[in-house]
Order: structure tokens, then sequence, then C-alpha cells
């Protein structure tokens, strides 16, 4: 019975020290990981594009499944984009209803097409309920929707962004900014430099 | 006339060997209190190296500048050290030229991050490239002179 009981609160145990790697929203991974990256994207940047095509799903798989990486997704979208901040809204309100990845994946693969048109909310259709698209549009009219924009784009001032993407990798209270795709190779031995630390 | 004229000359070769010199020494200590990792990505950004090209020099050229920066300040194998910063710098400045003409926005890589290749920062680097130039032809001119030793004296 005491063996039980020892067994048990030993589960529980470590259940709490392992916390649960979560990619709903805006975040993916657990908050506790040794390293944050933040990724400071605009949706029509087509560099922004290949970043969220060929690096973040190895960099997933990589060190924010296994824990390593805490990743947040931060909006910054660039004054020459016309359609920019308008994406990134549509974005944070795609947030709200539990469908950012969703709807960043379906911006980046429509960028082309919406970057000219200018058509966001047709591009994005095509993977959300007639719904959702109902409670999208209102969101994305929304004060509060405007704001988290805005203060993503103010914490990317404050942290010198001045091109996107932008990654500001996070270890132990130093920051490293990486503009730029990088090659994965070497973003790979930089994390794992710093994990070994 | 002549006296004068030196006097300038050496005023602005201690001014340029003392600039550059801090300029290569700020731009090594930035760079080697960075994991390398970070310098081999602006490296690769620029496209133009093979992998193991990019890894050598991120893991080398911090020290080469740290080395020429402190024999421009010592003022040590000075010839050497001219032409070798101005050939170095003018690597540098046709690596930007080229990428910037390309339209490649890109981290210039020169201090660090957060300085995208643009305008300013191609003034900026021909402004040093322009000093450098400057710098090596006195240092050889003064090299030159100090061979052919002072001139004889006539009654």
């Amino acid at each position: 019975m005491k063996l039980l009981v020892f067994l048990g609160l030993a589960g529980l145990l470590a259940s709490a020290a392992v916390p649960q790697a979560d990619s709903s929203g805006k975040t993916a991974g657990t908050p506790g990981a040794p390293i944050t990256i933040e990724v400071y994207s605009d949706f029509q940047c087509p560099h922004c594009k290949t970043l969220h095509d060929e690096i973040l799903p190895r960099l997933m798989n990589d060190y924010v499944s296994t824990g390593k990486v805490y990743l947040i997704y931060r909006e910054f979208p660039l004054p020459n984009h016309p359609y920019a901040l308008q994406a990134a809204a549509y974005a944070c309100a795609a947030e709200r209803l539990g469908r950012y990845e969703q709807v960043a994946s379906l911006l980046f693969r429509t960028q082309e097409a919406w970057s000219t048109s200018g058509k966001i909310e047709k591009a994005i259709s095509g993977g959300l309920t007639p719904e959702e698209m109902k409670q999208l549009h209102a969101l994305a009219k929304d004060p509060g929707v405007d704001a988290e924009v805005r203060r993503d784009i103010d914490l990317g001032r404050k942290a010198n962004v001045t091109q996107t993407p932008t990654m500001i990798i996070t270890h132990r209270l130093t920051q490293y900014p990486v503009a730029g795709v990088p090659d994965y190779g070497l973003l790979h031995s930089l994390l794992d430099a710093q994990l070994a630390k | 006339m002549p006296n004068w004229r030196n006097r300038v000359l050496r005023a602005l070769w201690l001014l340029l060997r003392f600039a550059l010199g801090g300029v290569f020494l700020y731009a090594a200590c930035l760079k080697l209190r960075t994991p390398w990792q970070l310098f081999a990505i602006s490296v690769d950004a620029y496209r133009l190296l093979p992998h193991w090209a990019v890894v050598t020099v991120a893991r080398t050229l911090p020290w080469a500048e740290l080395l020429l920066g402190s024999l421009l300040i010592a003022g040590r194998f000075l010839r050497v050290a001219t032409v070798a910063a101005s050939f170095l710098l003018l690597l540098f400045f046709i690596a930007m030229v080229r990428s910037y003409a390309s339209g490649l926005s890109i981290d210039c890589g020169c201090f660090g991050g957060g300085d995208p290749i643009s305008a300013r920062t191609l003034a900026r680097d021909g402004g040093f490239l322009l000093g450098s130039f400057l710098l090596t032809a006195i240092t050889l001119r003064r090299r030159a002179s100090a061979r052919v030793g002072p001139a004889p004296r006539t009654r």
C-alpha cells in the first residue's frame, strides 16, 4: 500500500515537473524551456514565408516539441507592405478562435494572391467554416486586436528589429538577434551550443 | 612649407591609424563576445561562400580583425597591416555592394546584428575603405622616404 502511494505521488510530481507542450495560439512549446525564440514576422514578406515553410517546422520538430525551445510569434508588419497590417489583424483575431496557426499558414500559402489583390478574407476562407469566418470578420475590427498588433510592433522596435523575419533568441537573459532566414544547420549549431552551456 | 605639409600628413596618419584600429578592435570585440554561429549566419546570408568557408570565416575573421586593430594602434608591421586592412575592407565593400544591388535584405554583419545593409552602411564602410587606402598610401610613402634617408647637407 505504501509503495502504491509512493509511486502515485512520484507520478504526480513528475507530471507537474514536465509542463505539457502547447501550440494552440501565438506560442508553441513549454514556457519553462531553456531557450525562448520570438519570431518577428510580416505575412506579406516572402522571406517570412520561407522561414515559416522551411525553418520553423524543423525547429518545432527538433526543439519545440522536445521542450528545449519556447516559440513566440510576434507581428511586425512593415510599412512598405500595404496589406501586412490587415493580415496581422486577421491572424491575431484567429488566435482568439484558437486558429492562429491555421490562419497563419493559409496567409503564407496564399501570400502571392492577396499581396496583389488585397483580398485577405477570400484567401483564408478556404480553411475556416462560414461561422468562423463571420466571427473572424468581427474580431479583426476589434480595437483589442489592433492593440495587440501595435504591442507586438512596439516590442519589436524596443528589441531593435529593423527587418523581417527576425528571431530574437533568449537564453539565460542574453538575447541574440538573428535577422533573415538562417541556414538551419547553423541555427541548429547555435541552439545546441547554448543548450550545452 | 614642406615641414608644415609633413606635420599635417603625420597628424592624419596617426588619426587614421587610431580610428581604423579602433574600428577593427570594436568590430572584433562585438563578434567575439557572441557565439560564432551568429556571425556565421550573417556571413552565410551573403550567399557567396560554401558552408565550410562560412564556418572558417566566422571562426577566424574576428581574430584577424583583433590582430589588425592591435597592430594599427601599436604601430607594428604597419606596411603589412595597412595593406591587409585595405584588402579586407575592399572585400567587405564589394560583398555589401553586390548584396545591396541584388536587393538582398540582409544584415551587414560588420558590428554584430541589427545592422541591415543600406545606403548609410555603404557610405560608412566606403568611408572606412577610403581612409584605409589613404593610410596605406601614407604608410608606404613614409617607408619609402625613410629608406632613401635624409638628404645630404650642402653648404
